[in-house]
């Protein structure tokens, strides 16, 4: 994949004129090349490894008539339900099942487990169960609201044994519930729903959730200065003891030693209720989130009686004071003739705010002290994401403790109860759940987004894209997919402005998004990675606003062309359009969120943002946008094919490994996320585009390693290297790239009896191939290679391919296998820290990995170090990439080659 | 008062919200030969109080005691010179070139803080019984050992709280404070109640009962103690915390147990706030001082209270 770029194209620029005419039309593009991809209402989920689950849906549902295989419309399967009703709010969580089904019906996949020794596909051996964790928030007096929605998803009735399905019969389910509302709402529960309430202790279920969020969830925790906010990564194995403080009404401050061990320290009676009480009756507010909002636009100076006040506008030094600091909260009111209405009651709701913020940091801070804390953790309604009172917060405790410590408060905060109360049943299911498991999605459709849920639960797609109409019809209206986008952007039509992020915080704006979790126990940590625990996939720091704002540009810039693309991939139907149409809209709405809150979604990364774009395709039921482009260039491709091999056996060994590299490099030229690259598409045939573009592959390149490559490859001085035992090769897009450029590779090693295993996406995402497509290729590319065929056929690859079975008997010794495995996401960058079980398998006897293409080489992994040899290949179809990179340009090529790091 | 009386050595500490005045007086003319030759004043130390705003009320007080003319001269200054009057707290600064234009006099100023520890510190080796504790309404006097007073902990609650922690004579140091302190008493109390001063807003909080507006730990659990925490039913779970629901304007709250809530929320913080940092210095003693304490009972108990709680 690449990053988008429309600038001018030195390598075809003299050419446009006579190629514009002559398009890559080879093939006649509809053949269904790979009919197991076809399925239509399968890919309603979009959770990381479904795509290629699906097909065992479909030979379920017409062969095996399997009952337990889920209908699309039924794809909710909820077996948990727990609730936290507090005075203000609702907030109830659920899970729904989304097994891994029995997968032993792909063939590529049954053969790839036995080779690779995965002896048990089976579920029971993940400790943890698949599935996804749904945030839902309701306000208390509209409590029929939660009872509509928990009707109308049945999530009342089912056993809370997460393994079984069944039904319950109305009248004797259990439903645990935390919160002062417990009791209150119980008869309600009852007769509306039929399901009796179990109470769970409010703060043993705040402390559980805590504990599970700070450990499960990779960035969980972030630290608030001066508006700024920065995720901090925790280490699971050293978080206790750590402080909790919990800002309710009151304030609770627990200091917490371990699952389950904690204990009540501390607290103060000046918490959220005082303020939201004296606010109440100082200024008329209606609501808590208009007091607040009040105080972002007051001057606390005007009733605070200040430093500066008292020694007259001179710093009090020599105590560390300075003349802004507060003296006397509240104390000019004492010595000005003035009354309560004679003062903004947005400067008393500042100077209330600082008031209470301030001492709960300095109470906290005076505790952790007393117990050596390092960490303090704040939660609690009163801060609900409040950008001022978390810079408060934090100001308190780093002046109090001269910044030794740190404030710190949790994405998902105000469903720490609520998950405590989940995690409050007998058999969860979540104990051993690792952050590597867990994927956060932020699907737009859900009213709920964010947490918030207004109007009546969606159904299915349709209502979905229903309400995404209404959103634009509606613009700012509290319907808005993104609840918290504020008046200023429309979610529409890409980006206005960038709003400056001046000083005055809107509260609104600074409220973190709730997505989806998503278990996924087959995830696994890639286990060549030199040292997981410090790796970080993203190449490209986009914490940085400059490279922020550039990217989320490219993305927007990119938009229309998506759309169209998607559209045309499902034969430009009005449905279709419509999809598109709500697509568009959604991308846009996530894109002008994370513009206004970059942390609106947890850590930002660019392989984040680009797999935000294909979860909000796939959401939209675009299943593989790129489908058909993919095909057509697949087949065009394996039609050159045997021209490109006969010509790199005519060459000496070491003429062929420079052309090899060079291929590969050259072909990662055809790349339709770049958009210097979708211009070249009209100027040639692909072979002519692949030569030329090869021609052009001058050495040195802008990163060149080559040598040590050849050297390691083909040995120096008359010594013989030893050959490599088993190289994973990941790769890039379909097409030019992986057929003329992958394969010819791959067969090089195959060739020197290195085992190959092909590393592909288990999702589409642009044109990247995926591991589903793949067998098809290798069996194409087959045909007319002995090489390739032996190894394919070893590799399992050519059983369910459509070649001449008769030709797959006679087996060499000395011949290695041709592997494919999936990569476990859908994404054009990889993120080594949650693959697949079955690429980890892979990994095992590897010792080369060799990563393609921009995605997986640059924009991820690009300094990433691994404990066998490793090549990493990539075109550079982006200027600014190129610049900040490799001090380079755009069409310059890096060619990396690092020997084991240990 | 006497004018008659010989009055000396004024000093003054011009707060936030408060002008403290302290003047020697002299008791007759007479003074009398100590054994070592010194002379030795008998006399008073008296003490006045003025709110910082009628700031006019003071200056014409001590132009009517002639108190002014108390001021030493300055050492090496002629005798027509300014005469200098120690001065402390914010004021001294603020307040130097009104002094010096309504009076002709000019303050020595001394640090604060230091006046303030000089100052405990000679009440507590000097006056006995000065130091008391008051709990549950009793007061009792406490007899400090002189020679094992340091280190404690100094607690001046004036507009704002300053927490000194004194290891000697001149040895102490600000450690802490907080911003709710005797000025977001009377400020919030005047902005809630419309009380024009401080002791009248004082002698509503006698009257008031806190739990119309705080919200108990018992109205959150439902009448019972949330024992396994160690809260009682009636400990306060959120000052004002009842304000949010009653939907009650401020008018449908008596006055009283506004000004009752709000002493309590800020006494009790005071106590809490202290003793964390007591605890951290481990410290025994804490005494607390300054206006907002003014000898008044519940404020003390209220304070007490914290102490013994936390």
């Amino acid at each position: 994949m690449a990053g988008q770029e429309d600038e001018h194209d030195p390598i075809l620029d003299d050419k446009k004129e006579a190629e514009a005419k002559s398009e890559v039309s080879v093939g006649g593009g509809e053949r269904d090349m790979a009919p197991s991809t076809s399925g239509t209402s399968i890919h309603r989920s979009g959770s990381r490894p479904q795509l290629d689950l699906s097909k065992a849906e479909i030979q379920g549902n017409l062969e095996e008539r399997d009952p337990t295989i889920l209908l699309p419309n039924q794809s909710d399967d909820i077996s948990h339900l727990a609730l936290d009703i507090g005075g203000s709010l609702i907030k109830l969580l659920y899970f729904s099942r989304h097994e891994d089904y029995s997968n032993d019906g792909d063939k590529r996949k049954r053969t790839i487990k036995e080779r690779l020794g995965i002896t048990n596909g089976n579920l029971r051996s993940y400790p943890v169960l698949g599935g996804r964790l749904h945030f839902v928030k309701f306000e208390t007096h509209k409590i029929n609201e939660c009872l509509d929605f928990i009707h109308s998803k049945q999530l009342h009735r089912r056993d809370p044994y997460p393994w079984s399905s069944k039904t319950l019969p109305l009248g004797t389910g259990v439903i645990k519930v935390t919160g002062g509302g417990a009791y209150k709402f119980a008869d309600l529960f009852k007769e509306r729903l039929g399901v009796s309430i179990e109470k769970e202790d409010e703060m043993h279920c705040l402390v559980s959730g805590a504990n599970f969020l700070l450990k499960a969830i990779r960035h969980e925790a972030f630290t608030h200065m001066e508006g700024e906010k920065e995720f901090v990564q925790i280490d699971p194995n050293d978080l206790y003891p750590y402080l909790l403080v919990n800002v309710g009404s009151g304030v609770s401050i627990i200091k917490v030693d371990g699952e389950g061990k904690f204990e009540r320290v501390s607290g103060t009676n000046v918490g959220g209720g005082t303020y939201w009480g004296l606010g109440r009756l100082l200024t008329k507010c209606k609501s808590f989130d208009e007091l607040l909002e009040l105080s972002q636009k007051g001057d606390n100076s005007a009733i605070d009686m200040l430093v500066g006040d008292i020694y007259g506008g001179m710093d009090y030094s020599k105590i560390g004071l300075s003349a802004s600091t507060i003296a006397s909260s509240f104390g000019k009111a004492i010595s000005e003739n003035k009354e309560l209405d004679d003062y903004r009651p947005e400067d008393i709701s500042l100077s209330l705010l600082r008031m209470i913020s301030y001492n709960i940091g300095q109470i906290s801070y005076l505790n952790a002290l007393r117990f050596g804390l390092k960490r303090i953790f704040f939660g609690g309604f009163f801060i609900r994401g409040h950008a001022y009172t978390m810079d408060t917060i934090s100001f308190a405790v780093h002046f109090w403790s001269k910044g030794e410590m740190q404030a710190m408060f949790l994405r998902h905060e105000g469903f720490l109860g609520a998950l405590g109360a989940f995690m409050s049943y007998e058999k969860h299911g979540l104990d051993d759940l690792m952050s590597h498991q867990l994927v956060e999605r932020f699907p737009m459709g859900a009213p709920y987004t964010g947490g918030n849920i207004h109007g009546p639960p969606l159904g299915d797609l349709n209502e979905k894209i229903s309400w995404m109409e209404k959103f634009v019809r509606r613009g700012t209206e509290i319907t808005a997919p993104v609840p918290m986008t504020p008046s200023k952007t429309t979610g529409l039509g890409g980006f206005e402005v960038p709003s400056s992020r001046g000083s005055a915080l809107r509260s609104d704006a600074s409220a973190l998004n709730v997505g989806v979790l998503h278990f996924v126990p087959t995830l696994e940590v890639f286990p060549l990675l030199a040292d997981p625990k410090t790796y970080e996939p993203n190449t490209i720091d986009l914490s940085d606003q400059g490279e922020r704002e550039y990217w989320l540009k490219v993305l927007s810039e990119h938009l229309p062309d998506l759309v169209d693309t998607a559209v045309a991939s499902e034969g430009g139907t009005e449905d279709a359009k419509r999809r598109g149409d709500a697509f568009a809209r959604a991308f846009s709405a996530h894109l002008a969120r994370l513009m206004e809150e970059p942390a609106a979604y947890g850590k930002l990364g660019l392989a984040n943002l680009l797999e935000l774009r294909e979860e909000c395709l796939r959401e939209f039921q675009f299943v593989d946008a790129y489908r058909s482009i993919k095909q057509r260039e697949n087949e065009a491709s394996l039609a050159v094919l045997p021209d490109l091999l006969e010509e790199l056996d005519s060459m000496s060994e070491e003429a062929r490994l420079l052309t090899l590299i060079e291929g590969v490099l050259a072909a990662n030229i055809f790349d339709w996320g770049s958009r210097a690259c979708v211009d070249l598409y009209h100027k040639g045939t692909i072979i002519e585009i692949y030569r030329m573009s090869r021609n052009k592959m001058q050495r040195p390149w802008r990163v060149d390693d080559f040598d040590a490559f050849k050297e390691r490859m083909l040995g120096s001085g008359g010594k013989q290297p030893h050959r490599h035992k088993r190289a994973l090769l990941f790769v890039d897009n379909s097409g030019a790239d992986v057929i003329l450029g992958m394969l010819p590779l791959a067969r090089e090693f195959l060739r020197r009896g290195t085992e190959v295993v092909l590393v592909a996406n288990s999702l589409p995402a642009l044109n990247d191939v995926t591991a589903m497509e793949l067998p098809d290729i290798v069996a194409g590319a087959a045909k007319h290679c002995d090489i390739l065929r032996r190894a394919a056929e070893m590799g399992g690859l050519l059983v369910d391919a459509m070649v001449n079975p008769g030709d797959g008997s006679k087996k060499d010794s000395t011949s290695a296998p041709l592997m494919v495995v999936e990569n476990g996401c859908g994404s054009p960058c990889i993120d080594l820290r949650q693959v697949s079980s079955e690429l980890a398998a892979a990994a095992k006897d590897a010792d080369l990995v060799v990563l393609e293409g921009m995605g997986r080489a640059l924009h991820t992994n690009f300094n990433a170090q691994f404990k066998c040899e490793a090549l990493k290949l990539a075109m550079v179809k982006n200027q600014r990439l190129a610049e900040k990179l490799i001090k380079g340009n755009i069409y310059d090529c890096v060619c990396r080659y690092e020997p084991p790091s240990l | 008062m006497d004018s008659t009386q010989k009055i000396s050595h004024l000093a003054l500490d011009i707060g936030g919200t408060l002008i403290k005045l302290v003047y020697f007086s002299a008791n007759g003319d007479y003074s009398e030969e100590s054994r070592n030759g010194c002379s030795v004043v008998h006399g008073k130390l008296c003490f006045a109080k003025f709110e910082t705003r009628k700031i006019d009320d003071c200056l014409e007080f001590i132009r009517f005691n002639i108190l002014h003319h108390s001021g030493v001269q300055h050492p090496n200054g002629a005798a027509h010179d300014k005469l200098y009057v120690k001065a402390t707290g914010g004021g001294a600064f603020k307040f130097a070139d009104l002094f010096k234009e309504k009076l002709g006099i000019l303050f020595d100023k001394e640090d604060e803080m230091h006046s303030l520890v000089g100052g405990v510190n000679f009440l507590l080796k000097t006056v006995p019984r000065e130091a008391f504790t008051y709990l549950d309404g009793q007061k009792e006097f406490v007899e400090i050992d002189h020679n094992d007073l340091y280190p404690y902990l100094l607690v001046n609650i004036g507009s704002g709280v300053s927490m000194i922690k004194v290891d000697g004579d001149g040895k102490y140091e600000r450690i802490s404070g907080t911003s709710l302190g005797g000025g977001t008493f009377l400020g919030l109390g005047k902005l809630l109640t419309k009380c024009k001063s401080f002791d009248e807003l004082l002698e509503l909080s006698h009257h008031g009962n806190n739990r119309v507006i705080d919200m108990l730990v018992g109205d959150i659990y439902g009448g019972t103690d949330y024992s396994k925490i160690g809260l009682s039913s009636t400990a306060i779970a959120s000052s004002f915390g009842k304000a949010i629901s009653d939907g009650k304007e401020l008018e449908d709250y008596q006055p009283e147990d506004v000004a009752r809530s709000l002493l309590r929320m800020i006494s009790n913080n005071i106590g809490q706030i202290a003793y964390l940092n007591a605890l951290r210095f481990g410290l025994k003693r804490i005494f607390f001082g300054g206006f907002f304490i003014r000898g008044l009972e519940y404020t003390m108990d209220t304070i007490s209270v914290a102490v013994h709680f936390w």
